[in-house]
């Protein structure tokens, strides 16, 4: 890809043939819903387009979008839910039904996402921020526009609720 | 040291001094070390999620935006750029294009027929609500109706307000063809996505007179083909929609 300032069509064609899957999956996993999350990548791709001037040389265009990709799926998001969204719930993990041995890996994969689903709003996306995304916790709490304390609780549960959830699963 | 701070170590959230503390810790205490091994496999397989595709037709949509977008600044580079009041034509073109997709949508729905020919789409929506058809079809009228009627009302001077209106009408659009693609009629839907770049584009402040006269062109061109096509699905009768 040419490094070499503001990119082209071609490779914002070639962005998106190489990179699709990679930024709906992520919105998906944001958003737990498929228009959402078209919804999020047409969005990012638009605004992307439009403000390709901005665009840093030293940066991949693919990560760049998939960056904005994020944001829309949130905004999206927020937009949608906003009550369930802002509310930190604050459930009880029953620490004790975590297994103590590890899910094989097929298992794993073929389980996460479904027990992603019995995530709240707010534990699924800063899991997937955190642990899938590796975003910082301090952007994580300026993005959601709260604060570190309450991301860390959130992602803490939701770590929990993905175990549990896992184990119930395979039981 | 509890899990949540060999957590927060996992994922290098610790400052310098806690980290050091927690690193002095497992160095110290086999047992310690042991529990950290066993959090980082448990948090490492998290990250096994399966990924999913992006449905080809979607993928397609995704690089025709692209293509629309690219084509439409081709389009106005070559053109000059004339200073332009916005006003009022910002709000004929985009509610324009919103009212003639809630026809269009309450044609299919209802099941009637109009000749886009003999109808133009915004001055049939200044007749009453028809009695006949869904009340889906019913509830689309009546909100466009009051949606014009509202856009009508704004000061041409807010264009805050309008961006923000015009992106309203997108996300009306978009929960248009949800149903769309919820009643099978995905080729519907498809049309309906991408009239969404064109509204875009009108709803940005710093269009020119040409740009957006061609933007609305384009745009009724591309209602015509849907209204004058759906016309004729509805006419012949037949539940399905080939746009």
């Amino acid at each position: 890809m040419d490094r070499g300032g503001t990119p082209s069509k071609a490779e914002f064609h070639e962005a998106i043939a190489r990179r699709a899957d990679r930024w709906y999956s992520v919105c998906l996993r944001i958003t737990r819903n498929p228009d959402m999350a078209e919804d999020a990548v047409q969005d990012a791709l638009l605004a992307a387009w439009n403000k390709r001037a901005q665009f840093e040389s030293t940066a991949r265009l693919d990560t760049w979008i998939h960056r904005i990709a994020v944001n829309s799926a949130l905004q999206l998001l927020r937009k949608a839910r906003p009550d369930r969204f802002e509310a930190l719930e604050s459930e009880v993990v029953d620490e004790s039904r975590v297994p103590d041995s590890i899910i094989s890996d097929g298992e794993m994969e073929q389980n996460l996402s479904e027990a992603l689903a019995k995530l709240t709003d707010i534990e699924r996306v800063c899991f997937v921020l955190k642990h899938l995304e590796q975003w910082r916790l301090r952007e994580i709490s300026d993005e959601l526009d709260t604060n570190v304390g309450n991301v860390k609780q959130a992602l803490f549960r939701g770590v929990k609720k993905l175990r549990i959830s896992m184990a119930d699963l395979r039981s | 040291m509890n899990e949540e701070t060999l957590t927060l170590y996992y994922y290098d959230e610790l400052d310098g001094a806690k980290r050091r503390a927690v690193e002095q810790a497992l160095a110290g205490d086999p047992a310690l070390a042991r529990r950290y091994r066993v959090l980082s496999r448990r948090l490492d397989a998290l990250a096994k999620v399966e990924s999913h595709s992006a449905p080809s037709h979607v993928v397609a949509r995704w690089h025709d935006v692209i293509d629309r977008a690219a084509a439409r600044e081709a389009a106005a580079a070559r053109q000059p750029r004339q200073s332009f009041h916005p006003g009022s034509f910002f709000w004929g073109s985009a509610v324009a294009a919103s009212l003639a997709v809630g026809i269009a949508i309450g044609v299919y729905m209802t099941g009637g027929s109009i000749d886009p020919a003999d109808t133009p789409p915004v001055a049939n929506l200044q007749e009453p609500v028809p009695e006949r058809g869904n009340a889906f079809s019913r509830g689309l009228l009546v909100h466009f109706q009051e949606s014009r009627n509202q856009l009508n009302g704004l000061s041409p001077e807010a264009n805050g307000e309008r961006s923000e209106l015009i992106m309203s009408i997108i996300q009306q659009n978009r929960l248009f063809a949800r149903m769309a693609k919820q009643n099978d009629a995905q080729d519907l839907a498809r049309v309906l996505r991408a009239l969404e770049p064109v509204l875009v584009n009108l709803a940005a402040e710093d269009v020119t007179a040409d740009e957006a006269a061609r933007l609305q062109s384009q745009l009724a061109f591309e209602l015509n083909i849907v209204l004058t096509k759906l016309s004729r699905q509805v006419s012949d009768d037949t539940d399905a929609i080939d746009i």
